[in-house]
């Protein structure tokens, strides 16, 4: 009780139970919640293509977050640069047959060579 | 109805497959194709975790200790930010709950592709707290290939593998904090967006698929301006993925292919 005053006062005071009471414990909840709502669905069930949808959009939301407004380093380029390095990266892939490393080839190499011109 | 033969016929198949080895061996190829890319992305994405944690002053144990602990690259992320900006607790645990529910989703589509009927509840359980992007992504894609009994096996070893590796790569960030030029620091930073993607798309095996991915990317800026109090990303997954959704029930309604 006492810790999770100070976590609640100042987190820097606390950190170890700082991080297990705010970073930890709402992804335990929800992998958690996860688990039980998954039982009784069937694979290939119309409610999981639903969910899996969901899952996806949210990830590709997150990139699409990423891109938009970057934290760090990445915010130097541009918004167009951003979107233009991404575009060749995601242009390899599909020009190479689905190459996880020609996407990171290209995309890298020309996020350094933006920094350069 | 689907599930049960399949099931039958792949039991068979795991026992002549596996044999004494049991689900061992399945543990260790996934351990070991984690760490023949997808844990080392993890790792480099989590290493600048650990740069920010060192430049907001956190100790390099905590940093460490963040990855398997929290096992989440974003809610890391806005926890030491937040850190470093003295937020408030509330406004700190707003935040690391929001970045959370996407694991609702997460374990609820990739649980019963992988499970088998002999899988228990706690076993499930423990398997959920290793369900992030990269063990999520590579899972749906390589679990259905896997005989049912060794995908369980499979995703311990591949999940296990990944905390490992990044958990020494974001002590690694830590030390290295500061010392890297800036398009260096960008191109680590331009990792997971390009990771993230190109794993959806060689996951994507229908129209639904493509069009959660293509409709998140771009509807994710658009929420982010007009919906806030941080449930943009929410939002987002909602309406894409409601609207992919629609995509396939479209298709079906017209005897298409999905």
């Amino acid at each position: 009780m006492e810790t999770l005053r100070l976590v609640f006062a100042d987190p820097a005071a606390a950190p170890l139970a700082a991080m297990l009471v705010l970073a930890a414990a709402p992804n335990v909840v929800f992998r958690v919640m996860g688990v039980f709502l998954s039982r009784g669905l069937n694979e290939g069930s119309e409610a999981l293509a639903f969910v899996r949808a969901m899952a996806s959009a949210l990830l590709a939301g997150v990139v699409g977050k990423l891109l938009a407004a970057p934290p760090g380093a990445l915010a130097q380029l541009s918004f167009p640069t951003r979107i233009g390095v991404f575009a060749l990266a995601v242009g390899a892939f599909f020009l190479f047959r689905r190459s996880l490393a020609a996407a990171f080839i290209v995309g890298e190499a020309a996020l350094i060579a933006a920094f350069w011109l | 109805m689907n599930g049960r033969p399949s099931r039958v016929r792949a039991s068979s198949h795991y026992t002549c497959v596996m044999g004494a080895a049991g689900g061992f061996g399945y543990f260790w190829r996934g351990a070991r194709e984690a760490a023949m890319g997808p844990a080392w992305l993890v790792g480099l994405s989590l290493a600048s975790v650990g740069a920010l944690a060192h430049d907001v002053g956190m100790p390099a144990w905590l940093a460490a200790l963040s990855t398997p602990l929290v096992w989440a690259g974003p809610g890391q992320l806005i926890f030491f930010a937040s850190m470093g900006t003295k937020a408030a607790a509330l406004a700190i645990l707003t935040a690391t709950t929001l970045a959370a529910v996407r694991f609702l989703p997460m374990v609820v589509s990739l649980l019963p592709r992988v499970r088998s009927a002999r899988t228990g509840l706690w076993s499930q359980l423990l398997a959920s707290h290793l369900i992030a992007v990269t063990v999520w992504v590579e899972t749906m894609r390589r679990g259905p290939g896997l005989p049912v009994e060794a995908r369980m096996p499979f995703m311990y070893g591949f999940g296990l593998s990944c905390v490992a590796i990044a958990t020494g790569m974001t002590f690694a960030g830590y030390w290295l904090a500061g010392s890297l030029p800036g398009p260096v620091a960008a191109a680590l930073l331009f990792i997971s967006p390009i990771y993230f993607v190109v794993s959806l798309a060689r996951g994507a095996r229908e129209a639904m698929d493509w069009a959660a991915l293509w409709l998140g990317l771009i509807l994710a800026p658009v929420m982010q301006s007009f919906v806030g109090g941080g449930l943009d990303l929410l939002a987002t997954g909602a309406v894409a993925g409601g609207l992919a959704y629609l995509v396939r029930r479209w298709r079906q309604g017209r005897g298409l292919a999905p």
